[in-house]
């Protein structure tokens, strides 16, 4: 048994034994992963209350409660409340201040309603969408950035080879093992960083359509009530 | 503002932790959890040897002998006696006596240094001497040793140029009709890990198909065995093998 492994290849002699760039390479890529983690579990927060608000006000709006009643404790929960509820409650506003405006035509109050309520779902859909362009970000860029690391390292351990007598094997593979890391750590950083992207887009989207939906439905039931 | 509903402080930092927590659970799992260097596969390789020589010669402790201390310095300088005398105020009628005294005094002293002087000459010769005898036989032992280490070297190359000559034959592939014992000698390059770099023909033999064949067989037997001791490996550097058919 010869002793010719001599190159200890734990993890983190990797990171240490690294050149500059490759290491500046992977801290910022570390830190695109941690971002990109913290966001994904805030939005997983967010969706899933905001999914819970919805539900219980829908169920609210569907049991036949009052509108005014629903109106006073929108407004009075202000800050405790959902998409749905602001739309509800800004559309709602609206509506009763232009009813109140004697020369208005049955259309041209259910249109002004309806602005209103686009303004405010507009709002709140941007609100759920934040950080989700940073995900995206770094699920398409971080596995460049590790990529770049890795060439760097390549190019590094074979100009350090250009200089050596003999072209062993041994002698360029620890280079190369410690460049490959960036590449992982890029990857590491990217592939959550893509299905949370896609997973959150799919589940704004949902929202959307409820929102969409509720507003519509929300329309009829007040031109039915303007007429 | 309305923010508030969408992200609250406390999500903020359980996010925050969790992502932390994430992050040291993978980083756990690539440090302890993966391990590149599997020595297994270096013990496939089995080659079995009838004769095996110690891997690494038991290098003989140079006996320390004990270093023959150098001699205490005589003991003339104490045993000295100090012969400076006390000034003598007395009277003038004792002179006469205590001149005698004096004289009769430092006669004896005088003796009594000569005496101790000669024993501590004798004595310092007996003790060159067997300073002398030690260094010799210090000497002698080391000459021993090193001609033991200079033997046991000489064996242990011998052996693992036995060992790589073996190694050698058994990848030799013979040609058919070989002519007589015909001897091939070959000067072989060989790199500290055991490759061949290079293999050159110093004397042909007659038949030119088995000095190829020697050829290719010293090639494909790579990597040849070496010893491990790399102040040994240092002979290995360029091996000069001699091959017939027959032995």
């Amino acid at each position: 048994m010869n002793p010719t492994v001599t190159h200890d290849m734990s993890v983190i002699s990797l990171i240490t034994g690294a050149s500059v760039l490759v290491q500046l390479v992977m801290l910022v890529l570390l830190l695109a992963s941690m971002f990109s983690w913290y966001y994904i579990f805030l939005k997983i927060f967010t969706f899933k209350r905001a999914n819970r608000l919805a539900d219980q006000f829908e169920k609210e709006f569907w049991s036949g409660a009052d509108l005014n009643e629903l109106f006073q404790r929108a407004v009075n929960a202000r800050n405790s409340a959902g998409t749905l509820e602001r739309i509800f409650e800004a559309g709602f506003r609206e509506f009763a201040k232009l009813k109140k405006q004697p020369d208005m035509g049955a259309g041209m109050v259910m249109e002004g309603t309806r602005r209103a309520m686009r303004a405010t779902y507009q709002r709140e859909m941007e609100r759920l969408e934040a950080y989700l362009s940073f995900l995206a970000t770094v699920g398409s860029v971080s596995p460049y950035v590790g990529l770049f690391g890795t060439v760097w390292g390549i190019m590094n351990s074979f100009r350090g080879l250009a200089n050596m007598a003999q072209a062993t094997l041994g002698a360029v593979a620890p280079g190369i093992a410690e460049a490959l890391i960036a590449t992982a750590i890029g990857l590491f950083a990217a592939i959550p960083a893509v299905v949370a992207y896609n997973r959150f887009a799919g589940d704004i989207n949902k929202l959307a359509t409820r929102f969409d939906s509720f507003m519509e439905e929300f329309s009829n039931i007040l031109q039915r009530q303007g007429q | 503002m309305t923010a508030d509903t969408f992200i609250t402080p406390n999500e903020r930092a359980l996010s925050g932790a969790l992502a932390l927590v994430t992050h040291a659970l993978f980083f756990a799992l690539l440090v302890f959890g993966v391990s590149w260097q599997k020595r297994e596969q270096a013990a496939m390789v089995a080659e079995l040897w009838t004769s095996l020589p110690p891997m690494s010669a038991p290098q003989p402790e140079p006996e320390v002998k004990p270093q023959p201390e150098p001699p205490p310095p005589p003991p003339k300088a104490e045993a000295k006696p100090v012969p400076k005398a006390e000034p003598v105020p007395a009277p003038k009628a004792d002179i006469a006596l205590k001149d005698k005294k004096d004289k009769q005094r430092k006669a004896q002293e005088l003796a009594e240094k000569k005496k101790q002087q000669e024993q501590a000459r004798v004595a310092e010769q007996a003790r060159a001497a067997e300073a002398q005898r030690l260094a010799r036989e210090q000497d002698e032992a080391l000459k021993k040793i090193a001609a033991q280490q200079a033997s046991e070297r000489a064996k242990m190359v011998d052996e693992y140029k036995r060992r790589i000559a073996e190694r050698v034959k058994r990848y030799i592939i013979e040609p058919p009709n070989l002519q007589g014992n015909p001897e091939v000698e070959l000067d072989i390059v060989v790199l500290p890990g055991g490759e061949v770099l290079d293999v050159r023909t110093r004397k042909a033999s007659a038949a030119t198909a088995w000095d190829n064949a020697v050829e290719r067989a010293i090639r494909r037997a790579q990597p040849l065995p070496l010893p491990p001791d790399p102040a040994l490996a240092k002979e290995f550097r360029e091996l000069n093998l001699k091959f017939r058919p027959k032995e």
